[in-house]
């Protein structure tokens, strides 16, 4: 029995199988809406737009209409993404979801068609309602997001008891700690006494250490205690300045400031010796960071200060190279960039591509083109400008594949086309004998195998394949008549789906290069203004070790006085 | 008549000078302010034309994005037909049941004993299976009949141990599109990895 199994060859049938297997195909999404639905969030969550869209295209529930408006967002389809985010927000389950959604979509809207001020005024309250909409019907983050939103929205319009209302009704966490850094901000700004600020710090403070997202509430707190700091020593209480900047993690973006402001607090009390060390911990970092270059400044002063005037010159001649040596680098930065543009220089050079992940660590704080590109980063705008060139360059980059994929297509399906060899509609008459051979042999084997054996399951599973391939078989005839209609259909498709690639494409490259331009006039702006600190700070340096060399000329006159 | 202090007829020629400064100091001032409207009002055309260019700017990349989503809808839809026809079409899934039991590095797929698919997991992907998402790992094609599925992952488990797990199912390709869904489980107090296999028809 087992030998009569084997010469069943089963290659032949396998090729037999595939060759019967090649359907019409084309597959809607899977037909399975649960399936359909954890595809679709796992494409979204992934930047797979395109399958999120294509598993989401007849979107049935509320949840698939949500990732589809979030897909539809995400490709520039703001007005199919309204209409989904409306019915949503009239919806049962994620009012809050969409009306949050929503809002921040009026807000984007905003700035792009830079409206009337009766817009504006008609946005804001309507931004407004969806933010109460959102903070009323959503949960956790969504609505704890609602609540921030809405107390910014008071706190910028010269309300910032309403933003305190507001922002007492939330939970702990990152949004409320942002909302009381925001509002402790503007109370430093206002306020003769530092009391409100250093308490909506404190409170912040609190807040930051119940985030869930443990990597943002450390960043955060060390922001906030070097605001905290920096407070309290404008305010020349230095033992609190020094209890908050001690606080602040060596490992966060907040560290070099941190450090030239504990410093700072240090050798206002007196502790030369300890702000030197601090100041040095500073001077660690790149220059880029705030705080570095008074560090290396400051250093010179201490020694001075501390009656090493030698080590002071030194101090001050070393801080002179430095920013000299910066001022270097800075003008090969800018050299750079007017000849491969900013984004290349500055962006694609920086180590942040996949492929290098596994060389990100903590060391990227200390590079100093890293640290330029973070500290340009911190304006809005410009992560605006640099976001515009990003998504541009991913375009052409995706178009360049689109098209390769395109033109492997439209080759098969011209050698397709092309080939008449399998022509010949339905099944050969040898190969129906054959097939019915063949089921006869294992219709006999199976009377012959033990009930329940493995031969017996085996030779049932064969039977069963067969079965798939009598009903491929039965549908080739069908299929082989409309080969050249569809080959003819899809490439087609193909064609026009070059063609409408080559039109995106040219657009997309027009648009990159007004992109490009306007990152790197923003990029250059910031390298001089970079440079400039550079060359003030320089003067300083000159500026101190001409005073310190004129007190020492002065005093060896003295000494050499009869 | 009140007679002039001679003092003030003396004083007197030097106010009417610092009256005629006073009233240039002022023509200046008043210059100053109006250059400086000037300048200003200049400046927030300048910038208002910058923000309308980068507007413009904008919503052209919106409308590029929004041709290029058509297009990859419209190629994702070529590939499916052109590579994957549907009797012949295996899509293997992966999905998790308990949410915080393990954290994924890496699965990797062999189907008949060959390697067909390896993935490394990153955070934002973990983060979406463990909120419900459903990853497609491998679509292929493969003949009609039985098959085998090996699967081989390692992950980190929440009492933090490092696993490597194998496991193998057995399939039959029929007519149609098969989809297999594999459910991963990983249940406390010792979050052994259990993959259950579920074939959608």
């Amino acid at each position: 029995m087992k030998g009569w199994i084997g010469n069943l060859k089963p290659a032949r049938c396998l090729a037999l199988v595939l060759l019967f297997g090649s359907g019409p195909g084309a597959m809607a999404a899977t037909g399975h809406p649960e399936l359909d639905l954890g595809i679709a969030r796992f494409a979204l969550a992934t930047g797979d737009d395109a399958a999120a869209l294509w598993y989401t295209h007849n979107p049935e529930t509320e949840h698939e209409s949500l990732i589809r408006a979030r897909a539809l967002l995400n490709t520039g389809r703001q007005n199919q993404a309204v209409a989904l985010l409306d019915r949503l927000i009239d919806g049962d389950y994620y009012r809050g979801e969409a009306a949050l959604l929503k809002s921040t979509l009026m807000v984007k809207s905003t700035l792009m068609v830079k409206s009337t001020l009766t817009d504006g005024d008609q946005n804001q309250s309507g931004r407004t309602r969806l933010l109460e909409l959102a903070s009323q019907k959503g949960h956790g983050d969504i609505r704890q997001q609602a609540f921030f939103h809405l107390a910014e929205m008071a706190r910028t319009n010269e309300r910032p008891e309403r933003a305190g209302q507001i922002l007492a009704s939330m939970d702990s966490g990152y949004w409320s700690a942002l909302g009381y850094m925001n509002i402790a901000a503007d109370y430093a700004k206002r306020d003769l006494n530092p009391s409100r600020a250093l308490i909506s710090l404190r409170v912040a403070m609190a807040m930051v250490e119940e985030d869930p997202d443990r990597e943002r509430g450390e960043a955060l707190k060390a922001q906030l205690l070097v605001r905290a700091g920096l407070l309290a020593y404008e305010n020349e209480d230095y033992d609190k300045a020094i209890s908050f900047l001690e606080k602040v993690a060596l490992e966060s973006y907040s560290t070099p400031q941190g450090l030239y402001l504990h410093g700072l607090a240090l050798s206002a009390k007196g502790k030369h010796r300890d702000a030197m060390q601090s100041w040095h911990r500073a001077r660690k970092y790149p220059l880029a960071f705030p705080g570095v270059a008074e560090s290396w400044l400051g250093t010179g002063r201490g020694y001075d200060l501390a009656g090493y005037l030698g080590q002071a010159g030194e101090a001050y001649l070393s801080a002179s190279a430095s920013y000299d040596s910066e001022r270097v680098t800075l003008r090969k930065l800018a050299d750079l960039i007017r000849e491969k543009g900013a984004f290349e220089a500055l962006v694609a050079g920086a180590g942040e591509t996949q492929a290098e992940w596994f060389l990100a660590d903590s060391r990227m704080l200390t590079q100093p083109r890293s640290a330029y590109l973070l500290r340009f980063m911190e304006n809005a705008g410009s992560q605006e400008a640099v976001r515009r060139v990003r998504d541009l360059d991913n375009m052409l980059d995706r178009m360049a594949q689109q098209e390769r994929t395109l033109t492997v297509f439209r080759g098969v399906l011209k050698e397709r086309l092309a080939d008449k060899s399998n022509q010949a509609s339905g099944i050969s008459e040898a190969f129906a004998a054959n097939f019915d051979a063949l089921v006869r042999r294992i219709s006999s084997a199976r009377e012959n195998a033990t009930p329940g054996s493995d031969n017996a399951m085996e030779l049932r599973q064969l039977a069963l394949t067969l079965a798939d391939v009598r009903d491929s078989a039965g549908r080739f005839g069908a299929r082989v008549d409309n080969r050249d209609q569809k080959l003819g259909e899809l490439s087609a498709k193909v064609g026009i789906a070059l063609t409408s690639l080559e039109q995106n494409r040219q657009r997309a490259r027009q648009a990159l290069s007004q992109a490009n331009a306007e990152l790197d006039q923003r990029v250059l702006t910031y390298v001089d203004s970079e440079a400039e600190r550079m060359t003030v700070a320089l003067e300083k340096a000159e500026q101190q070790i001409a005073h310190l060399y004129e007190y020492l000329a002065l005093q060896s006159l003295d000494r050499s006085a009869p | 008549m009140v007679g002039i202090h001679p003092a003030v007829r003396q004083v007197k020629p030097y106010i009417a000078a610092l009256q005629g400064i006073g009233k240039l100091v002022c023509v200046l001032a008043l210059g100053f302010v109006l250059a400086a409207s000037i300048t200003q009002v200049e400046n927030a055309q300048a910038d208002t034309a910058q923000a309308e260019e980068l507007a413009s700017l904008d919503r052209e990349i919106d409308a590029i994005k929004s041709d290029l989503a058509s297009l990859s809808q419209a190629l994702f839809e070529l590939e499916e037909s052109v590579l994957y026809p549907a009797d012949t079409q295996v899509a293997v899934f992966l999905a998790l049941k308990d949410k915080n039991g393990l954290a994924l590095d890496s699965v990797e797929l062999y189907l008949n004993g060959s390697p067909v698919s390896s993935h490394l997991y990153t955070d934002r992907e973990r983060e979406s299976l463990r909120k419900g998402g459903v990853q497609r790992l491998y679509i292929g094609n493969l003949p009609h009949g039985g098959h085998q599925l090996k699967v081989i992952l390692t992950a980190r488990s929440a009492n933090e141990r490092f696993i490597r797990r194998e496991m193998r199912h057995q399939f039959r390709k029929r007519p149609g599109e098969s989809r297999i869904q594999m459910t991963l489980d990983a249940a406390a107090p010792d979050y052994e990895p259990v993959v259950s296999f579920q074939e959608w028809k």
